[in-house]
């Protein structure tokens, strides 16, 4: 299974742009660490109704936030934004809430590893909410670095699979998108 | 919720910037919110152009046609955004494996035939009936012999024999007269009851087609239905598990309620057909019941227009998944 990630990161005056290509992207990223079987269906591109409430209020959120903030920021893989703030690249995640601030985490460490090491541009990140009025400052570690090689490995085991995991009922299901797919 | 709108009126079906009106032959102007509609079924005699159907694929709307004789007779099935090559490639395997293609042919006969046993039973409890009694045993003998044969025609056969003992137990419960039928006829229908279950069968076959146009699923490739033979066949045997619980029960409702009666019938040509008060009392009562809930045990609430679609996902799973596939079977 071929799952090309393409993310952009522009910088409109003084362009750095970087184009990234690989395997395993942020959004798998975020899915492994809630649930396996839901990262094997995004990546073998099944996804949930689009009329799903959840999704369309998500969405929703995004449009609001790229459209009120200023310049200077770029999408990446259509949910991470960058923000270049004075002489600091900053990568800014937006959430609603911070549930799931954890996996948030890791699909932020995810876009750090991947600049740091395949482009050569060392970032930091941070988890805005702003229902919470929340921000949170994250940053490459050596471990953290280990941990996000070794979920990549296996997030590329795993989309080897031929048939996703059997579903597990987690908290996260109640809300997911798949709920229906997996427990009808 | 979106909802299915139902257009009797003749006139122009037309996009108005991010809206649909409709401009009647008596010049009424309707919008329709479109955020608010999933499919459109058309009686009237309507005129649409290509910019609305450009505006319908955007929507995802479905748009399925009907005569004056109530008759499906064909849909507008947008292209999809939906594309899951594994789900088509594992489909598709489905049809050419006989194993598997039997295996579900079977599956859709024996949802039908459980669902067709739980309106016998409720009945035969109600009237204490001896004849029902009989049906229900002359029923379990044809369905045993699903078990002797892996020949679709022949499985075909077998589902027609358990319709027609069913049918003609219709007139041991119905609480009007006028209704009863010998046997099912189509084409054309030659009394009322014939007439009805034509009908509600026509609505049912497009409300599944809209809901699997929300899936992965390619309606033209069916495994009971002949796929070649019509454009789509999916959604007819999906129908077959449905039809006892939300048409036939639609009918019972409508006659023993006295909603409808001999009076809403009309002979056009060689056939009895419903007459457009007929067409819209029945339509009311089977959205209605497309809308009802019932209790899942892990998904809460869900409507029977809901659980058309979950057919379409377990589906998915025998696909994708080699998780067998067990029809829905109502509980009471
Ligand atoms: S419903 Fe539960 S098991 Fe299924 S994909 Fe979502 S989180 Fe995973």
């Amino acid at each position: 299974m071929d799952i090309r990630f393409l993310a952009y990161i522009q910088w409109d005056y003084n362009c750095l742009y970087i184009k990234i290509e690989m395997e395993v992207n942020g959004t798998l990223i975020w899915y492994y660490t809630i649930c396996k079987r839901e990262a094997w269906l995004i990546g073998h591109r099944i996804v949930p109704d689009q009329k799903d409430n959840r999704i369309m209020i998500g969405r929703h959120i995004h449009k609001y936030f790229f459209s009120r903030e200023k310049a200077k920021e770029v999408l990446i893989d259509n949910t991470i934004k960058v923000d270049l703030v004075k002489g600091r690249c900053l990568i800014v995640e937006i959430k609603k809430s911070s549930k799931f601030i954890d996996s948030t985490r890791w699909q932020l460490l995810f876009y750090l590893y991947y600049l740091k090491h395949k482009k050569g541009v060392v970032m930091e990140g941070e988890i805005s909410i702003p229902d919470e009025k929340k921000r949170v400052l994250v940053r490459l570690s050596e471990e953290s670095e280990k941990e996000i090689e070794r979920m990549i490995g296996e997030i590329e085991e795993l989309l080897k699979q031929e048939k996703p995991p059997k579903p597990e009922w987690i908290k996260y299901c109640k809300v997911c998108g798949y709920k229906e797919m997996c427990w009808v | 919720m979106s909802k299915v709108l139902y257009v009797f009126q003749s006139g122009r079906l037309k996009r108005k910037d991010n809206s649909l009106i409709l401009i009647t032959k008596e010049g009424e102007n309707k919008s329709i919110p479109v955020a608010t509609v999933s499919d459109i079924n058309i009686f009237g005699e309507i005129v649409i152009n290509k910019r609305l159907l450009e505006f319908l694929t955007k929507n995802e709307i479905c748009l399925h046609f009907f005569n004056r004789k109530g008759w499906y007779v064909g849909s507008y099935y947008p292209r999809r955004s939906l594309n899951s090559g594994l789900i088509t490639l594992k489909q598709a395997e489905a049809y050419l494996d006989n194993k598997k293609r039997v295996y579900l042919a079977k599956k859709f006969i024996e949802g039908a035939y459980r669902n067709i046993l739980k309106n016998l039973e409720y009945h035969y409890r109600q009237t204490g009936n001896e004849e029902i009694g009989n049906s229900i045993k002359n029923i379990n003998q044809s369905f045993s012999k699903v078990f002797e044969t892996n020949d679709i025609p022949t499985l075909m056969s077998i589902e027609g024999d358990i319709r027609k003992e069913y049918y003609s137990t219709f007139g041991l419960f119905l609480k009007q007269e006028g209704f009863e039928i010998e046997r099912r006829e189509k084409r054309p229908p030659s009394n009322p009851m014939n007439a009805l279950i034509s009908f509600g069968n026509s609505l049912l076959y497009a409300s599944v087609l809209s809901e699997i146009y929300r899936t992965y699923l390619d309606p033209r490739i069916g495994y009971l239905h002949q796929t070649n033979q019509r454009s789509f066949s999916l959604n007819l045997d999906i129908a077959e598990v449905f039809k006892p619980v939300i048409v036939d029960r639609t009918i019972f409702q409508i006659i023993n309620r006295k909603e409808i009666n001999i009076n809403d019938f009309h002979e056009i040509g060689d056939g009895v057909f419903m007459k457009e008060s007929g067409n819209k009392k029945f339509i009311q009562r089977y959205e209605e019941k497309m809308q009802s809930v019932i209790k899942h045990k892990k998904l809460g609430n869900v409507s029977y227009r809901r659980l058309i679609r979950l057919e379409c996902y377990k589906l998915y799973k025998f696909f994708t998944e080699d998780e067998e596939y067990n029809p829905f079977v109502v509980e009471w």
